[in-house]
């Protein structure tokens, strides 16, 4: 081993060693990224649904005025945990209007009140709720679901009242078969379809986000501490530092973003019992260039990164400046989920970030296009270099030594 | 002293940052076995100076050499730096902070490891070599940086205010590691704003005032050359033009920044406007 790569692999270890051993660390970098989608995709719809049960078996109170009472209508309300009360009225003016019965509803006295008129042959309805009550939402619910099957009965009648059969009329046309074995898209494929739709966002953001504070630690944060100074003063360039603290970036980084997908992957198994969601069936031309791509695309995010901390006067000016700057990858990534691969335009494959997460998308799918493969490699390869000259170009300038902190 | 004996050359070195002229044609030489001083009030240009002799800076005009003839930056191997800051990194211990150093210096472990114990002893660091720095005093913090400094070897050592904020026992320490390393043969450049400790510890003081060299010689030389009775006598002689202020201020501001500072900076009363307020008071 060289000189320069022992140089290189001492600073990459050291800046590993020293981000690893402060506990937020080990929470922000293994911690989060393992649990964050399972606790999003699993925890959070467990509590939902817990919390669902508990309305359900709420008694909701629900006043029906009518001219008219349907037994039907009367008999579909679950008698154990919904109280009734019918008022007899007719309506001159808007169903709509709450009138009279306004603070009734904004009191809670009532949760929700259902208003009929039956009038040549139409049933005409409102329901007066409050919409910020979660009671009063719950009993608005409880009330269109009566609704729905009296609506269904009352049309069930007229149709045997009109002499004609019930399914058929109501169901006139249907899918012969299995939906799914009609799609010849292979389960590999479509596995790929659903991963290119979130994998490239993930590694996308995640990669730029979890680069932040190791990159401001170790540039800005190494100058505010001074230790920047001792580090210069070594017969290490500045080229070897700025090499030693990428890779010891891009290590970080790359833990995090895989950690994160492992947590992806396990949730939705979790959720959809792998019918979901398979393994996707790519060549092994694929395979390499998606990972390609996704070094390309690190070696451009953490070197601009370490650049523009390395460029801030203090630690508070990196933060401020690399927080927002997200901005620039989660709107390509969020814009480049809509574009249609089918027909796509090569052009697409050339613009910064959009390139690479275009590619990955593709690439998942494992349609190898010798067209955009050129286009974004050859452009990814161009940004990178240009984002690691404006670095090397950050580090060695000589003001670096010192802060205006 | 004989030409062979000059180890580090400094060569009408003129250092610009900006409009700002930190250092003015300096020039002197340090010789093989000398601990050289370098004295001066606060922005005289005596950090500057240092880091021009580690080769973190480059001079704007003049040179830097070590040894024969070549540039200091070239030769950063055969330095051993001690910033004022210290620059130990609070996760590591002391001496994998010195082994992180010694290692990018290209030196074996089991070396720097001997040299550290040897030097340890001096200062009584042994048992804190496997502590954390975070919790080391600044005595403690400036002995692992000295440690760190010499764990390579180096032929110079260039020392940033290595006593400053030290408790007097820690300073004593500091100081008889120098004179342990100029018996050993070793040459040292010892820069302090303390006459006391130059004339203590240095066999020549270079007194640098606003980026010249003011003088050059040992305490004695200065003296008498001045016609003083003390250094301190000597050194108010040398250095009688007002001391600049330091250039770090934010003056070089621009482009939107320029604008926002001069939106949002406080404004300050006048001196005079100050004593009127005061008198009326």
């Amino acid at each position: 081993m060289s000189k320069s790569t022992q140089r290189i692999k001492t600073i990459a270890k050291k800046e590993v060693v020293e981000f690893v051993r402060d506990w937020r660390t080990i929470v922000a970098i293994i911690i989060i990224p393992i649990l964050m989608f399972p606790v999003l995709f699993i925890v959070f719809p467990i509590l939902l649904e817990s919390e669902a049960a508990e309305l359900d078996n709420k008694i909701v109170n629900i006043e029906i005025q009518s001219n008219e009472f349907p037994d039907y209508l009367i008999n579909s309300f679950d008698e154990n945990y919904t109280q009734l009360t019918i008022i007899n009225k007719t309506f001159d003016e808007s169903l709509s209007l709450p009138l009279d019965d306004l603070d009734k509803v904004r009191n809670m006295e009532i949760d929700a009140i259902l208003r009929l008129n039956y009038s040549e042959e139409i049933w005409y309805y409102s329901i007066i709720h409050l919409s910020t009550s979660e009671s009063s939402t719950e009993a608005k619910a409880r009330i269109i679901t009566s609704l729905i099957a009296f609506e269904n009965n009352i049309t069930e009648l007229r149709i045997i009242d009109g002499g004609l059969e019930v399914d058929s009329t109501l169901d006139p046309l249907r899918w012969d078969g299995d939906t799914n074995k009609a799609d010849v898209a292979t389960e590999g494929e479509q596995a790929g379809l659903i991963l290119s739709l979130f994998i490239p966002l993930v590694l996308a953001i995640w990669t730029f986000s979890s680069a932040i504070q190791p990159s401001i630690d170790m540039t800005a944060g190494e100058r505010e501490r001074g230790t920047l100074e001792a580090l210069l003063g070594l017969p290490c360039t500045r080229n070897e530092l700025l090499l030693g603290k990428w890779l010891g970036v891009a290590t970080i980084t790359g833990v995090g973003v895989l950690l994160q997908i492992v947590g992806l992957l396990f949730a939705i198994g979790y959720l959809a019992s792998s019918d979901f969601i398979g393994v996707p069936a790519l060549s092994i031309e694929a395979i390499v260039l998606i990972i390609v791509s996704i070094m390309l695309f690190a070696i451009m995010v953490v070197a601009l990164e370490l650049a523009l901390a390395m460029r801030s006067h203090s630690v508070k000016e990196a933060g401020s400046i690399l927080g927002p700057a997200i901005i620039l990858i989660i709107f390509p990534a969020l814009f480049t989920q809509v574009i249609n691969l089918d027909g796509i335009e090569s052009f697409w494959f050339s613009i910064p970030v959009i390139n690479v997460l275009l590619a990955l998308r593709e690439l998942l799918l494992d349609r190898v296009i010798i067209e955009h493969i050129v286009i974004w490699f050859t452009s990814s390869v161009l940004y990178a270099s240009l984002a690691a000259y404006y670095a090397a170009r950050q580090f060695k300038r000589e003001d670096i030594v010192t802060t205006l902190s | 002293m004989t030409n062979d004996n000059i180890l580090l050359k400094i060569s009408n070195v003129r250092k610009r940052f900006g409009e700002v002229l930190a250092l003015d044609d300096v020039s002197f030489e340090i010789n093989s076995g000398e601990v050289v001083g370098l004295v001066g009030s606060n922005g005289a240009g005596k950090t500057t100076l240092l880091r021009l002799m580690s080769g973190v800076y480059r001079p704007t005009s003049g040179s830097v050499t070590l040894g024969d003839q070549t540039p200091v930056h070239l030769m950063r191997d055969n330095l051993g730096v001690v910033p004022e800051s210290t620059g130990l990194y609070s996760r590591l211990t002391a001496w994998e902070n010195i082994r992180y150093h010694s290692r990018l210096y290209g030196i074996d472990d089991s070396v720097s490891w001997k040299r550290t114990l040897k030097f340890a002893q001096s200062l009584d660091m042994e048992e804190n070599l496997s502590r954390y720095t975070k919790g080391f005093s600044r005595g403690m913090r400036q002995k692992t940086a000295l440690l760190r400094a010499l764990a390579h070897g180096p032929k110079v050592l260039l020392l940033d205010e290595p006593t400053a904020g030290l408790d007097i026992t820690s300073a004593r320490t500091v100081r008889a590691l120098v004179e342990q390393i100029k018996q050993e043969g070793g040459t040292v450049v010892y820069s302090t704003h303390q006459l006391f400790e130059a004339q203590q510890v240095c066999d020549r003081i270079i007194i640098i005032h606003n980026g010249n060299v003011m003088a050059n010689g040992s305490p004695d030389e200065l003296i008498n050359e001045n016609e003083c009775n003390t250094l301190e006598e000597a050194y108010v002689a040398l250095t009688q033009e007002k001391a600049r202020i330091r250039f770090e201020d934010s003056n070089n501001d621009k482009g939107l920044t320029k604008i926002w500072n001069k939106l949002f900076r406080p404004k300050t009363p006048s001196t005079s406007s100050n004593s009127e307020v005061i008198e009326s008071e």
